[in-house]
Formats: C-alpha cells, sequence, structure tokens
C-alpha cells in the first residue's frame, strides 16, 4: 500500500497519464470531426463501452489465458537456451564462428515465416504456435547477450588475465555482470516479439482460442471496437509481461544508475 | 563454414536418411535445390521464372521503405526522450503502451484507414521497426555514464554540442543494435504482413505455396528471406562499424 501512495504522489506516473490522455483526447476529437482517416474507427468512448461488455464474457478471459500459456512457454524456453548460448559465442572464439553463421542464416528468417512448415512438423497447433514463439525469443537474446558482451572493454579482460584470473572468474565477475543490461534489453525486447506472434500466429494458423484469434473473428465479423479492445488488450499483456522483465532487470542490475 | 555444412547434413539427414517420425513431410536439400535452380519448376517458382523476382523485388521494396521511415523517425524521437527527462516521462509510458501492440494487429484497422495495398503492409512494417528503433536508441542514451554529461556541462558544452559530442556518440552503439533488430523486425511483419494482406511478395508467396501444399517452394521462400535479411543485417552492421571506427572491432 505504501508503494502505491508513493506512486501516486509520483510527478512521473502523472505525466506519464497526462501523455496517453493527450493521445486519447486527440483521437476523440479526430473522431468527432469526421477527419477522413479516422471515418471508420469508433472513438475511445465506444471502444471503452466494448470493453465493458467483454470485461463480463468468459471467452475473453479465456483468450487471455490460452495466449499468455502460450506466451510464456516459448519464451521461457527462448530465453533459457539463448542467454547461455549468446555468452558462449561471445566468450568462445571458436564457438562463436563455429555457431555465428549458422544463427545469422536461420535468424533472418521470419518468424512467422516458419508457421507453414511448422504446421507441417509438429503434429499438434498448439505445439506449431509454442515453437514459433520460441524462434522469436530465441534469436532476439541470443544477439543481445552477444552484442553485450563483445560490447565489453577489451581492457577488463586484459586487466583480469594479467592478475592471473582463470576462465570461469572471467565469466563471473566480469563478462556476467557487464552483459546483464544487455541481457535484460533482449528479454525485454524478446518479451515484446513473443506477443506479436502469438496474436499473428493465431491469425494465420487459424487456431481455435487466444487474443489474436478473438481480433480475427472481429475482423472478419465487422466489429471494429472488438478489434481495438483485442489490440488494447494484447498491448495491456504486453506491458504488463514487460514491465516485469524490466522490474527483475532493476532488481538484478541495482550498480545501474537510472533516471 | 562448418556450421553451415552441419546445418545442411542435419536436416538431409532427418528428412532423407533416418525420416525421423517428426520429420517426414519435411522435404529433403536436394528437392529444395533441385527445384531452386530447375528451368522448368514443378510448382512455377525457381531462379529462372520473372515470377520469382517479382516477389522479391515487392518484399526488399516494402521492407527498405518501412526501415528507412523507420530511421528517420525513430532515431531522433529516441534521441530526445533519452537526453530530455520531461519528453521521456510524457512520451515513455504511451510509447509502451502502443509498442506492445503487435504490427500485425494494426492489419484490419490499417486496411481501413490507409487506402490501396502497398500503404498498408509499409505501415504495418513500418511500425514493427519504428518502435525497436526508438526504445534502443533510448536505452543507448541512458546507458550513457552520468558523469559525461557532467564534464560536458563543466566545461560549457551548449545543448547542440552535448547532442554531437556526448548523447549521438555514446548511444552509438545501442542505436546499431537497434537498427540491426529494426531490419529483421522489418523483415518479420512484412512476411506476416503479406501472408494475411499481401498479393505478392515472399510472405505471400510461401502462404499460397503452403495451400497449395508446395514444400519445396515454402522452404526456397524461406532461405530467400533469410539470404535478403542476412545481406540487409550485414549492410546495417557494415555501416555501424564504419561510423565506429574508435571501437575498432
Amino acid at each position: 500500500m505504501g508503494d502505491l501512495a508513493r506512486l501516486a504522489r509520483s510527478a512521473a506516473v502523472w505525466q506519464g497519464l497526462a501523455g496517453i490522455a493527450l493521445f486519447l483526447a486527440l483521437w476523440q476529437v479526430g473522431g468527432a470531426l469526421h477527419l477522413p482517416m479516422l471515418r471508420h474507427v469508433p472513438t475511445p468512448l465506444e471502444v471503452l463501452i466494448q470493453l465493458a461488455t467483454q470485461v463480463h464474457s468468459r471467452q475473453y478471459w479465456q483468450s487471455w489465458y490460452v495466449s499468455g500459456q502460450r506466451v510464456f512457454l516459448g519464451y521461457v524456453i527462448g530465453v533459457g537456451l539463448g542467454v547461455p548460448l549468446g555468452l558462449a559465442m561471445g566468450m568462445s572464439r571458436t564457438f562463436h564462428s563455429a555457431s555465428f553463421p549458422l544463427v545469422e542464416v536461420l535468424r533472418p528468417i521470419p518468424p512467422l515465416a516458419w508457421v507453414p512448415l511448422s504446421i507441417l512438423f509438429w503434429p499438434t497447433m498448439e505445439q506449431t504456435i509454442v515453437s514459433i514463439i520460441f524462434l522469436g525469443a530465441f534469436f532476439t537474446v541470443v544477439l543481445n547477450v552477444l552484442g553485450g558482451v563483445e560490447a565489453i572493454d577489451v581492457n577488463y579482460r586484459r586487466a583480469a588475465l594479467s592478475m592471473g584470473a582463470r576462465p570461469w572468474h572471467l565469466f563471473w565477475k566480469i563478462v556476467l555482470p557487464a552483459t546483464s543490461p544487455s541481457i535484460f534489453t533482449g528479454m525485454a525486447v524478446g518479451m515484446g516479439l513473443t506477443w506479436e506472434i502469438v496474436v499473428a500466429a493465431e491469425m494465420i494458423a487459424s487456431i481455435q482460442a487466444g487474443l489474436g484469434f478473438m481480433m480475427w473473428q472481429a475482423y472478419v465479423g465487422g466489429n471494429i471496437a472488438l478489434i481495438i479492445v483485442s489490440m488494447a488488450s494484447i498491448g495491456l499483456a504486453g506491458l504488463l509481461s514487460s514491465g516485469l522483465i524490466w522490474m527483475l532487470g532493476r532488481r538484478l542490475t541495482p550498480w545501474l544508475r537510472r533516471t | 563454414m562448418l556450421g553451415f555444412a552441419a546445418a545442411l547434413g542435419a536436416w538431409h539427414l532427418t528428412t532423407a536418411v533416418l525420416r525421423l517420425p517428426l520429420f517426414e513431410r519435411i522435404t529433403p536439400p536436394v528437392t529444395v535445390f533441385r527445384e531452386w535452380f530447375n528451368r522448368t519448376p514443378a510448382f512455377g517458382v525457381s531462379l529462372f521464372t520473372p515470377v520469382y523476382y517479382e516477389h522479391i523485388a515487392y518484399s526488399v521494396y516494402r521492407a527498405y521503405t518501412a526501415f528507412f521511415l523507420a530511421v528517420l523517425l525513430g532515431v531522433p524521437i529516441g534521441l530526445l526522450m533519452g537526453w530530455r527527462q520531461r519528453v521521456y516521462r510524457f512520451t515513455f509510458p504511451l510509447l509502451e503502451t502502443l509498442r506492445p501492440i503487435p504490427p500485425l494487429a494494426w492489419v484490419p484497422l490499417a486496411i481501413l484507414i490507409l487506402p490501396g495495398i502497398e500503404p498498408p503492409v509499409i505501415y504495418v512494417t513500418f511500425i514493427a521497426a519504428f518502435f525497436a528503433t526508438v526504445l534502443n536508441t533510448l536505452l543507448g542514451v541512458l546507458s550513457i555514464d552520468r558523469s559525461y554529461f557532467r564534464a560536458a556541462e563543466c566545461l560549457g558544452f551548449s545543448p547542440r554540442n552535448v547532442l554531437v559530442h556526448v548523447v549521438v556518440p555514446g548511444a552509438m552503439p545501442f542505436i546499431f543494435t537497434g537498427l540491426q533488430i529494426a531490419m529483421g523486425l522489418s523483415w518479420f511483419a512484412l512476411v506476416a504482413g503479406e501472408m494475411i494482406a499481401g498479393r505478392r511478395g515472399l510472405g505471400y508467396m510461401i502462404f499460397d505455396a503452403y495451400n497449395m501444399a508446395q514444400i519445396p517452394t515454402i522452404i526456397m521462400g524461406m532461405l530467400t528471406l533469410g539470404l535478403l535479411g542476412y545481406t540487409s543485417s550485414a549492410l546495417v552492421r557494415r555501416l555501424g562499424r564504419a561510423l565506429m571506427a574508435w571501437r575498432g572491432v
């Protein structure tokens, strides 16, 4: 409770809300003025009414749960494999030259381009979607971690080596602390990506549940307010998840001064 | 090179030699390459058919248009947000609310708001690249040691000089990480956008091939995308290296 009260008193929170409020107000006014771009777009109020009805439907929360479960599974596997691989690639030159070309060949293939092949490959649609989410999180994390290791000032390594550090010391005392900001950047970006992928995959693979499926149904049914509710829900889901990652990152890298 | 060979070997082994249960429906590499380099391809798309290059041209045009728009807008916005705390406080929550909305969730709205076929696909691609650019640029500025700013102030730098000598060079490594991610994301969103809304382009080609069960063409499209994506990020990386000569990577 104390945290909440402090939050409510901080100027940063109110300024952030003001930014969002301004955006919504412009949208509402633009809709009321019948601007050509916003002709088919419902105003924030209409979207809010739609949201109010959705909150009472079981199907809406079911969509949250199903999509969230897929994201969580694919993300955890992606981070769990991506961080060690990125660190290993950054630390060992041999491992780097053996695996980097492969990563570079597979990484640029957009995750969603894997959808058709994954559908053929995996026995169930559920596995298909989780594997696509995994791909998205995995490569983002690997690239960021690798970039983080490579950005370490060579002098730290030299200093440590000249003082007789073992590779293990290098890892725990230099590489891991220096890389942790990049790890969390990669994790946060990857988290944003997983929500993009789950929704797109649900739309393309036409699976029978999830927020993406809900949105696609709304699109087919011409319910634009529900489309926007879905967009906002996915945005919120992503915000909550990436907020969690940032919080974790801040707690684990206390030596970085943040504003 | 060894990595390539190992991957190709594994692909061949799992699909053609061992025929593992999950892999039985995947085409072996030999079949794919035979189709790719065939003058009269069984499924109508190969290196020798104009339609292949038409798909490529459309995808490249869309991806690069969106990417450059995103960089042009995203880098300055990110720099400003990282540098000026007031701007950061007012805009960051809005950015974080809009950012996780998947580019593809914009497809239906984009079709309704924007005229024609090209603008919605390019817009969706732009959205994807834009947020990655802004976020990484912002993080780059935040990662700069505060003492540099204090030192610059002590030395009486004008805001312009702080921007040119502290903010931009300090954020540069992150910006280029961001641009690489943005380039990847452009292709990512582009493909999905083309799958859902496009009439041409590699994403459309893959999805069309999927609907017709032409697996060699699917894999051909994926590899082509990989190649284009790789070339694109290699270009970004080379540019980054050229602009950050002081890091001597």
